[in-house]
């Protein structure tokens, strides 16, 4: 009789016989997406993928998110899943574990990403060397995005709060698609030739495909002969494309970008302020050290300057001159006194001497009036004078009747001679 | 005469000191003690206008030098 196998019998065998596959072990299996369901509360992702001949149940444990999800799974997506399949028996089912999963065409775009890397790497276009440094102050920042995504919204918003002086400039690319390398080229060689300070390239996140256009040689290029500083934007802070790399900066999403060129003018104006103040402060400083200096050293040179001598001198000349007038008029007060003296002098002398000789004069009056005959006449004596007018000396010339005049003292008498009588003896 | 006119004040104070010692001399007549006494007059009055002059220089001196300040 053959076995009878229970349920849980076999569900175990076909555990593991899966188990021990090597095939099913590590498998890859590509299809596409469907039935999508993200758990909540687990955070493991349920899904199937499909092709025309059938479908397979898959699905992503949370923890293998990170490391083996870079994108959005949702319906329609061709993607190669990379896990192992194995038997579910609470389900009755088998089920593809994977471990990581990828947009199909990603590999050989993976292969085209690294050569070119690699290549343009082994050429210089990475080099720190060639990096322009971006500008601290840019007033002008040309965009190269596209102008219905979040990217320039982004930007615009960022740069609308830090400062809204500065102007951005957007070329409105495509940024997705055949034409979006060209059109990206054009925008950076545009912006370039019409003069900004920075340029910023970028677009939104997306799968490899989508940003494929970054990754494009010809793209490349136009940033490494951008004479303008370009910081890029491009996906999520995860991916890194060709453009990332050449680019003089790379920020890791469109607000970054924005946040690096865009300076604060509010910081601005405050580390002006805070200049300001400390240039004044300084400059004060400056000057009050230079004001001690300079004190000091007129202080030194006014020690040596001529002037306190000449005034030190000026003054001695005052002092001389007034000295001199003092002596001068000392001089002649002297002279003066001694003027006055003999202007009293003289005269008193001429006065004595008059008085002297006026004494005299009455001295000779007196001497006179002793011996004068006249003074003889008042003691009784005449003076007799005869008719010849002579004096009588003699009665020997007098006749008898001859008229004789005696002068007396206080008059004379008219007289006749009555008699001549000689005197005896003489 | 003439010389006298030359005279300094300190010369002419002298002179007048000779004239006076002269008329005090007993020995001198009015006539000549009058000569002397006008001389004398005469030089104390030219003494008297020269150092007027000097002072009068020393004042506009002064003058001038407020002036020039």
């Amino acid at each position: 009789m053959r076995d009878i196998y229970t349920v849980q019998r076999l569900n175990n065998y076909l555990k593991n016989m899966f188990a021990q596959d090597i095939l099913l072990r590590s498998v890859l299996v590509k299809g596409e997406v469907s039935n999508v369901t993200y758990q909540r509360t687990s955070g493991h992702i349920y899904y199937t993928i499909k092709d025309e001949s059938g479908v397979l149940n898959c699905m992503m444990f949370a923890n293998k998110r990170p490391t083996g999800l870079k994108f959005t799974l949702v319906e329609g997506q061709n993607v190669v899943c990379a896990g192992t399949v194995s038997h579910y028996a609470q389900r009755g089912e088998y089920r593809l574990i994977a471990t990581q999963i990828i947009l199909d065409g990603q590999g050989e775009l993976n292969e085209r990403y690294e050569k070119l890397k690699q290549e343009l790497e082994e050429q210089g276009l990475f080099a720190d060397i060639y990096k322009k440094p971006i500008p601290k102050y840019a007033k002008r920042i040309g965009v190269v995005t596209s102008p219905t995504g979040a990217v320039i919204q982004d930007i615009r918003n960022v740069a609308g709060r830090r400062n809204p002086y500065v102007q951005i400039y957007l070329y409105p690319a495509i940024v997705q698609g055949e034409s979006a390398a060209s059109s990206i080229v054009n925008g950076i060689r545009a912006l370039d030739r019409f003069g900004v300070d920075v340029i910023i390239i970028g677009r939104g996140g997306g799968s490899i495909e989508d940003l494929w256009a970054f990754n494009e040689e010809i793209v490349a290029r136009a940033i490494f002969e951008c004479n303008t500083p370009i910081v890029s934007a491009v996906g999520h802070e995860t991916d890194y494309t060709i453009a990332d790399y050449v680019s003089d900066m790379r920020a890791p999403t469109p607000s970054a970008a924005a946040e690096i060129t865009v300076f604060d003018i509010t910081e601005f104006e405050s580390r002006i302020i805070s200049l300001k103040s400390q240039i004044h402060k300084e400059i004060v400083n400056k000057l009050s050290v230079k004001k001690q200096q300079l004190a000091k050293a007129k202080l030194m040179v006014d020690k040596l300057n001529p002037s306190y001598e000449i005034d030190r001198k000026k003054m001695h000349l005052s002092y001389c001159e007034e000295r001199l007038f003092e002596l001068l008029n000392k001089k002649i007060d002297v002279l003066k006194m001694r003027h006055m003296a003999y202007k009293d002098r003289m005269p008193a002398i001429m006065e004595k001497i008059l008085n002297s000789k006026k004494q005299t004069y009455a001295l000779l009056i007196e001497q006179m009036k002793v011996i004068s005959p006249l003074e003889k006449l008042s003691r009784g004596y005449a003076y007799a004078e005869g008719d010849d007018g002579k004096a009588l000396k003699s009665v020997t010339n007098v006749k008898k009747d001859d008229s004789v005049t005696l002068y007396l003292k206080d008059g004379k008498l008219k007289t006749k001679v009555w008699d001549v009588e000689f005197s005896e003896g003489k | 005469m003439e010389e006298l006119k030359d005279l300094s004040i300190e010369e002419g104070f002298k002179k007048i000191e000779e004239l006076i010692e002269d008329m005090s001399s007993s020995d001198v007549s009015l006539e000549e003690s009058f000569e002397k006494y006008k001389l004398g007059m005469d030089l104390i009055k030219q003494c008297g206008e020269q150092i007027d002059n000097v002072e009068k220089q020393i004042v506009q001196l002064s003058q001038d030098d407020v002036a020039e300040e």
